[in-house]
């Protein structure tokens, strides 16, 4: 109430809103009114109106609580106010060697700032806390903090562009929030020649340094960084590595966001010396605090965030705090320098697993990518880079049309990709989502799992639309004769594909909630089982997908060589299909493995005081089971599979044996698909594991009522490790 | 997030001497609140107590251990996207009273209140990192419906969990009910939402 009674008795002051009065407002002085009001209400008492119910009074702010009135605690005003008492000088010393000492502590905090940024907290509250780039003008005096500062801005301009463009930021959307800051500033663009200015004087500095120490002369004179000779060199080298991070880093960010990837190979090359400059920052810590602290090298507190351990000058993160959300903003934790540089060396890792990227033409070869990225668990800013390579002006890395990816992905043969039934409404709405599919794949996981299980849906309904399009299009459409049409080719193929497809997505949708950790052991076993009739559709549809495909090629070779000797091959499935066999072996080991373990052993039984295991199956399946994936399923058909399992019949039909016996079969398949073979060591080890559990349940477990069981992910992310255990 | 701890002093209590009291009005309130502010980090204004205890006094209960209030439940139902919806807000259980069964007890009175209500379900966000909680609501039949990227401030993810009630056979007025899943578009992520911000569980 104090700011009430202080405009109270002055009176006299014009009000100076920072939003100007419109044609239907008007700034009006109610410190009277209020001043009445709160005579009459005692604390903790609100008014209650027609238009202002509880539910409103819940936002209510207490005002001067230091938890929710966020305008309390702060040093100053403004901005303005902060520089005007000394907060952020300009030089930062009138002591050289000072002054380059705070610049470094600036540096460093800033980038503990952007990673703390880049973790989700905003853009106000922490890179912008710093008063020195609230005032662009004001740093031109000082080149080497100016063009810093510059750098800085350009960097989180482009990185805010690329994650606001793909739109990968869904519920992280704190990241993009910019109202207010002064992120675009002129001059900023040609960052990089003023940065590059001030990095050669610093070199030629330190080169002058080096040759007075080797007693060389110096051919130039040049004025040295700072006033302490014994400090010169490491002054320099530790700026320099600073600079030249912040350049290559703008150079990654910018090259990254290039049409088609066409950045991507230069891109790399800087993270390389990006990675190479960050180490040397790393390393300069220990000179940097020597300084400070002589003595006292070890890393003594953590949390500090920058390589010197001081304090630095010119932030302010109460200031913003007013720009920041649209909740009461919160104190943050701004992450550690050391923290700060192990989160760049994660980024520059995944944007360089990105630059790796072969631009895979074929869509399932994309799938596997993102899925194998999303292992890294990258923060926003990495996925959004993967998003905007993958998806640019509607096209696959922007350069293949979504109707030749779905042309290849169906296995049609390249003339397939100009038919005009591209034009068709559904076969465009189709592959918008396909470009949704993509997106979605790029955001975190746990959002990632909510949107694909409602994608599933749209994939069942296109479905049926395409059916009904492609009749319309081509006629009857199941009827398979030599001399079929190319139309009607496409349209069987991109039909099963999408049913593949659908099933994958399935698929994906199950296996995340192990990675989010969504299922209790109680709820393994039908977890496992929906797995496993999903994982049977999904080779289903692809086997089926090959062996039509195989079909019309088959035809046209036949028509062209007259012989095709493919006897016996035809019994044998194909590699692909065997890998997904390996998935649902284990699916079904493990779901009547827990079935056995829950009827004889009545452990692991999902039960509850309000509901039964009926009601958890439909809540965990509940988006399957409506989008009909697959048809005619529901929890009975759980329960007939699993009600009768016993262990002595498990062991006489071992899934684990079979699982084992393919995975190592499969090896020579896939010698030179490195994921691949991971996950089928993974398999191995996983079937093996398991096998070896089983037996020993069977044998003892009947007898042994001392023998636990427990489900551990040592093996496999989402195929548990059975683990037996005498208690 | 705080977890029962086994070096907390144990308090010798029997099970008889738990009072359970449903919420009797605005003198329970700084009752309520001491215990919440004691225990959670989230900083709640009067006006949030007030919203549940106010409009739904029925599914707020008190524990009381010779004359101490030791724990407490704050909850709310109503119509969310055309699903009849119980929410669990708070749940507190004084430190060394915790292990003893007294937040089931809270929290069983307050979903049988929902369940004889007509509540078709029951949600709440938990702490992925409060394994006392998740055990506890798991116990009681609740599955770990979604995870919540970064839910709280302190930028912990939370799980929503979910009970289901087995469905009433279908009564003639009742047919509407069938929009089941209507909740999926929840607005979870911002905590200006239905809920006030991160409703925490500590027992």
């Amino acid at each position: 109430m104090a700011d009430v009674s202080e405009a109270e008795g002055d009176r006299e002051v014009p009000i100076c809103p920072s939003i100007p009065s419109g044609e239907q407002t008007v700034w009006a002085d109610a410190s009277s009114v209020l001043q009445l009001a709160c005579n009459d209400l005692r604390d903790g008492e609100l008014i209650h109106a027609e238009n202002f119910n509880l539910f409103a009074a819940m936002s209510a702010l207490e005002i001067m609580d230091p938890k929710m009135d966020s305008g309390m605690v702060r040093t100053y005003y403004s901005v303005d106010e902060a520089i005007e008492y000394g907060a952020a000088p300009i030089p930062l010393s009138f002591d050289k060697t000072v002054d380059v000492q705070r610049v470094i502590d600036i540096m460093d905090h800033l980038l503990a700032c952007e990673a703390t940024w880049h973790k989700g907290c905003s853009l106000a509250q922490t890179v912008f806390s710093c008063l020195y780039l609230l005032r662009p003008d004001r740093t031109s005096s000082h080149a080497l903090l100016h063009s810093y500062c510059r750098v800085m801005r350009a960097t989180c301009n482009a990185v805010v562009c690329t994650v606001s463009d793909t739109r990968t930021n869904e519920e992280e959307d704190l990241f993009t929030m910019t109202h207010g800051l002064p992120l675009k500033v002129d001059g900023d663009d040609k960052c990089l020649t003023m940065l590059h200015a001030v990095e050669e004087t610093i070199a030629r500095q330190l080169r002058a340094c080096k040759a007075t120490l080797s007693k060389k002369r110096v051919t130039e004179d040049i004025e040295p960084l700072q006033n302490n000779p014994d400090m010169e060199e490491g002054f320099c080298k530790s700026l320099l590595c600073r600079l030249r991070f912040r350049k290559h880093f703008y150079h990654v960010v910018t090259n990254m966001k290039r049409p088609q990837g066409r950045g991507l190979e230069l891109a790399k090359k800087h993270i390389a010396c990006c990675f190479e400059e960050l180490e040397s920052m790393i390393k300069s810590a220990e000179f940097l605090k020597s300084i400070n602290a002589p003595g006292t090298l070890e890393d003594g507190m953590n949390n500090e965030t920058t390589a010197s351990g001081c304090q630095p000058v010119g932030f302010d993160s109460t200031l913003n705090s007013r720009l920041s959300a649209p909740t009461p903003p919160r104190a943050i934790e701004t992450i550690s320098w050391k923290k700060a540089a192990e989160y760049f060396q994660k980024l520059l890792h995944e944007l360089d697993i990105i630059c790796s990227y072969s631009l895979d033409p074929v869509f399932e070869g994309v799938l596997r990518f993102v899925v194998e990225f999303q292992k890294f668990q990258p923060e926003l800013v990495a996925r959004a880079h993967l998003q905007h390579l993958l998806v640019q002006d509607g096209k696959l890395y922007g350069r293949d049309s979504v109707f030749a990816v779905i042309c290849k992905a169906s296995l049609l043969p390249e003339v397939a990709k100009n038919h005009d039934i591209q034009k068709n409404e559904t076969v465009v709405q189709l592959g918008q989502l396909l470009i949704t599919l993509l997106r979605v794949l790029c955001t975190n996981i746990s959002w990632q799992r909510r949107k694909l299980g409602k994608i599933l849906q749209d994939w069942r309904i296109i479905h049926v639309q395409l059916e009904l399009a492609f009749r319309k299009e081509c006629g009857d459409i199941s009827a398979t004769s030599s001399n079929e049409n190319i139309c009607m080719k496409i349209c069987r193929q991109i039909l099963i594909w999408v049913e593949e497809q659908t099933y994958w997505i399935a698929s994906r949708f199950l296996m995340l909630g192990f990675e989010l950790d969504l299922y209790s052991t109680g709820e393994y076993c039908m977890v496992y089982w929906y797995m496993y009739i999903i994982l049977i559709k999904l080779a289903e549809r692809t086997h089926m997908r090959a062996m039509t495909s195989n079909e019309i090629s088959k035809k046209k070779g036949k028509k062209k060589r007259d012989l095709v000797k493919d006897g016996g091959k035809d019994n044998q499935l194909p590699p692909a299909i065997l890998f997904l066999q390996c998935h649902v072996y284990l699916a079904e080991g493990l779901t009547m493995m827990l079935a056995a373990l829950r009827n004889e052993r009545k452990i692991y039984l999902s039960t509850g005081p309000f509901n039964s295991e009926h009601e958890r199956f439909v809540q965990h399946f509940e988006l399957l089971l409506k989008a009909c994936l697959p048809d005619q399923v529901s929890y009975y058909s759980f329960e007939e599979t699993t009600a009768h399992a016993c262990l002595s019949s498990l062991s006489m039909y071992n899934c684990f044996k079979e699982t084992q016996r393919i995975a190592k079969e499969l090896r020579s398949s896939f010698s030179n698909d490195s994921d691949k073979m991971a996950e089928l060591r993974r398999i191995e080890q996983v079937a093996e594991h398991n096998s070896v559990a089983l037996s020993l349940i069977s044998r003892l477990g009947a007898v042994d009522a001392s023998l636990k069981v427990q489900f551990e992910f040592s093996h496999h992310p989402f195929f548990a490790s059975v683990v037996v255990k005498r208690s | 997030m705080e977890t029962r701890s086994e070096n907390e002093p144990e308090v010798d209590i029997k099970a008889s001497e738990i009072k359970y009291v449903s919420y009797g009005g605005e003198h329970h309130l700084p009752l309520i609140m001491n215990l919440v502010d004691e225990e959670l980090s989230e900083p709640y204004s009067i006006f949030t107590y007030r919203y549940f205890v106010y409009l739904w006094p029925q599914l707020s209960f008190m524990a009381f251990h010779k004359g101490k209030c030791i724990g407490t439940v704050v909850c709310k139902m109503g119509d969310h996207r055309g699903t009849f919806r119980g929410y669990i807000a708070m749940l507190v259980v004084l430190k060394p009273y915790r292990g003893k069964g007294i937040a089931t007890e809270l929290v069983t009175r307050s979903i049988k209140v929902m369940m004889e209500s007509g509540c078709e379900e029951v949600t709440l966000e938990a702490e992925v990192t409060n394994k006392g909680a998740l055990a506890l609501y798991g116990r009681l039949g609740f599955i770990r419906a979604k995870r919540l990227f970064r839910y709280y401030l302190n930028g912990v993810d939370a799980f929503r969990l979910k009970l289901l009630f087995p469905r009433v056979e279908p009564q003639p007025l009742n047919s509407m009910a069938d929009a089941g899943d209507e909740s999926f578009e929840y607005k979870e992520h911002t905590h200006c939402g239905e809920n006030p911000p991160c409703c925490q569980h500590n027992m």
